[in-house]
């Protein structure tokens, strides 16, 4: 207890205060620049905390890394644009609502479910940070593959009414992602002798082409739609709905906690992260709902997911980079570059040597979620005011910005070609009706499961590992199950066979929680085990009674 | 003879872009280190891609010759996808001569023409829109582009006609 008092007495000094404080302002810019990442934003802070103390420099670093996963939200609800790719998830329903004519409560929901996502992460940063870390040092490249082929299985329930054309668009990002040279020998591939194909494709100048170029296109493509604003095309509420937003985020507490869930864990794992974290979220979310067909049409679970998720999964990553001196991603590596500067050296010991420094980086992002709220509720008003703006006017501007954007993330021009080629590609699949989402998560997880393979075979060319380890056999599991939910999703209600898929999926998984180490775990297998059992009677005297719903008539 | 439907069409090229790809991985370099070859994950990617098309290839086959979902407000032939998609042609082309323009032009002088130019296409040219639109294409481009070369320190391209060193 005396050490959280003499860390709160660390951070909650005005000097330490202001100093977070223009690290979220900072952070939340950064966010909503499209093609200007967290990570950039976290690096260019670095040289601003040398004379800085320890904790007030992390604190500000902080500052940045809570404000900028918070800042992708705008952009990505009121122009369709992810400032981050951990805000990619956001834009599948908080840019549709956006266009409903409820950007202020699309953006309410978004900073309320990233405050209490962070929130719920911070609390559980404090209180379990190195019991959860421990199951960060569980994972072996085989359980890392598992993870990311369960995150890649997702293509299928993304791809909403034409099963084919998301699940071909999937594999078109994955081809994506193999252009140029691979990370692991260095050689090229399907370059065709051209130096430009040999640098391979920046993603964030791919996600922006496609996602955002492909979008302007579509909003200027009716020339007399192209000069009226978003103001003018419906009856648009542009307020903030802060209480509205905040109850909605509250009465859906099963999807705030699920996805704060996922996001810790997420971020527990290194490598893993918020990119990762805010569409695993938003396809469990959809999974789970009651009415799944409503994900990607302005839904408001779909925007309270990824952005509890995103927030939740800095927490996380925070933990593993305390308890065990390991960083998750580049924002945290950055931030132990800070510690060692003022040198405070990470290790597994970190916690107990120097408790102060540790709790006040608990404290730090804590405080950190409260400062944003308040600045993104600033912020927020003002960047609302783009829905007055004629919608040409944005767009020529935007697409200019896009370009700026994706040129200062390497200093490359031809990621600007980049970008063109794939607004270019984008617009057509959009036209020919091939949904984007799931090309996206191709291009995202290729490479890192291609390397977290890479790793495993290198390391034993055995394949049975993958069913001898125990988070490898869960997540493959899961991914059977995920592969056919597209399936479930069409027949639910119709057929009698969906009545069975999740106890089954229950039972299924039960198994690895027995292989896995300790007691706690094996004795949710067993509950898993007792829960499935029921859920299978209860859905086979449901069965009994079933009547099909009627099809919708066309 | 009957037409094809269009997914037919996007199915087939699909399925030849998969030969392509199976041919070019077939010469991926192959190094004497490393477990998991270059070539394997690619590999396994096309092999997916390749069942994915032919299964959209089947099913196409069953769609009617005519397409239902078409854009209704859309005319037949070249000319009317010409006239349906203008804006997005026009901007895709305008984009793409300020990208080839950029090593001369620059990123500020060219950033503002860009903007200038897709402002003036997609709202019109009456003097009036032709101020307007210079004052917004200055002011966006000019405060973006001296957020970044002062604010961040990121020199953006210069252009032969324009540079700040």
């Amino acid at each position: 207890m005396e050490h959280i008092l003499a860390a709160l007495a660390e951070i909650a000094t005005v000097h330490t205060l202001a100093l977070m404080s223009v690290g979220a302002i900072a952070g939340l810019l950064a966010g909503a620049i499209p093609g200007f990442t967290i990570a950039m934003a976290v690096v260019l802070t670095l040289p601003f905390t040398f004379s800085m103390t320890a904790s007030q420099g992390i604190a500000t670093m902080i500052g940045v890394f809570v404000g900028g996963l918070s800042g992708g939200l705008m952009s990505g609800i009121l122009i369709g644009i992810p400032g981050t790719p951990s805000s990619v998830a956001t834009t599948f329903d908080g840019f549709p609502m956006a266009r409903q004519g409820r950007p202020g409560l699309a953006l309410g929901l978004g900073v309320w479910s990233s405050f209490f996502g962070g929130t719920i992460s911070a609390v559980c940063l404090i209180a379990i940070a190195p019991q959860l870390a421990r199951i960060g040092l569980e994972f072996q490249p085989w359980d890392y593959f598992a993870l990311v082929f369960f995150a890649l299985t997702i293509t299928a329930s993304l791809a909403g009414k034409n099963l084919i054309k998301g699940l071909i668009s999937g594999a078109l990002g994955l081809l994506i992602a193999t252009v140029g040279e691979e990370d692991i020998n260095g050689v090229s591939r399907f370059d065709f002798g051209s130096d430009y194909l040999q640098e391979g494709f920046a993603f964030l100048p791919v996600l922006i082409g496609l996602f955002a170029f492909s979008q302007l296109m579509g909003d200027i493509r009716n020339p007399a739609e192209a000069r009226r604003s978003l103001a003018q095309t419906g009856d648009i509420d542009i307020r903030i709905e802060h209480v509205k937003a905040a109850k909605i985020v509250l009465s859906k507490w099963g999807n705030l906690v699920r996805s704060s869930i996922i996001g810790i864990f997420t971020g527990i794992l290194p490598a893993a992260g918020s990119s990762i974290s805010n569409i695993l979220a938003y396809d469990q979310a959809k999974k789970a709902s009651p009415t799944p067909e409503k994900f990607g049409s302005g839904f408001e679970d779909g925007i309270i997911a990824p952005e509890a998720s995103n927030n939740a999964t800095a927490g996380g990553s925070l933990i593993t980079m305390m308890a065990l001196g390991i960083p998750g991603d580049i924002v945290t590596a950055v931030m132990l570059g800070a510690l060692l500067i003022h040198d405070v050296v990470p290790s597994p010991s970190f916690i107990t040597e120097a408790p102060v420094l540790a709790y006040s980086i608990f404290i730090a992002f804590f405080f950190a979620n409260f400062l944003v709220l308040f600045f993104q509720s600033i912020a927020l008003r003002l960047f609302v005011l783009v829905t007055k703006v004629k919608m040409y006017v944005l767009a020529g501007i935007i697409l200019a910005y896009c370009g700026i954007g994706v040129f200062a993330l390497n200093n490359i021009v031809n990621d600007m070609w980049t970008l063109l080629i794939f607004g270019v590609v984008g617009y057509a699949m959009r036209n020919l009706g091939f949904p984007l989402a799931p090309m996206i998560l191709g291009v995202v997880l290729g490479p890192i499961a291609e390397r977290w393979l890479a790793r495993a075979v290198a390391i034993s060319t055995d394949m049975s590992n993958f069913i001898t380890h125990p988070w490898s056999v869960f997540f493959l599991t899961l991914s059977l199950f995920s592969m056919g939910f597209g399936l479930y999703q069409r027949d639910r209600g119709k057929k009698v066979w969906p009545l069975y898929y999740t106890p089954l999926m229950v039972l299924a998984l039960a198994p690895a929680m027995f292989m896995m180490e300790g007691y706690i775990r094996p004795g949710i297998g067993v509950l898993m085990i007792a829960g499935g059992l029921y859920a299978l009677y209860r859905g086979h005297q449901k069965a009994a009674e079933f009547k099909p719903v009627a099809e919708e008539s066309a | 003879m009957r037409t094809l439907h269009k997914d037919t069409v996007i199915a087939i090229l699909l399925l030849l872009f998969c030969g392509l790809l199976a041919w070019s991985s077939l010469h991926i370099r192959l190094p004497g280190y490393g477990t998991l070859k270059p070539s394997t994950w690619p590999q396994i990617i096309v092999g997916v891609l390749t069942l994915f098309s032919a299964i959209y290839f089947v099913q196409s086959l069953g769609y009617p010759a005519t397409d239902g979902d078409k854009a209704d407000e859309r005319k037949p032939g070249i000319s009317g996808f010409l006239e349906y998609f203008r804006n997005p042609i026009i901007c895709f082309a305008i984009y793409f001569v300020f990208l080839a323009t950029l090593p001369w032009a620059g990123a500020l002088i060219g950033g503002i023409l860009l903007v200038f130019a897709l402002l003036t296409v997609l709202g019109g040219w009456t003097p009036r829109d032709l101020i307007r639109h210079a004052v917004y294409a200055t002011v966006s481009m000019g405060f973006m582009w001296t957020l970044f070369t002062f604010g961040l320190r990121v020199i953006l391209p210069e252009g032969e006609i324009f540079s700040i060193r």
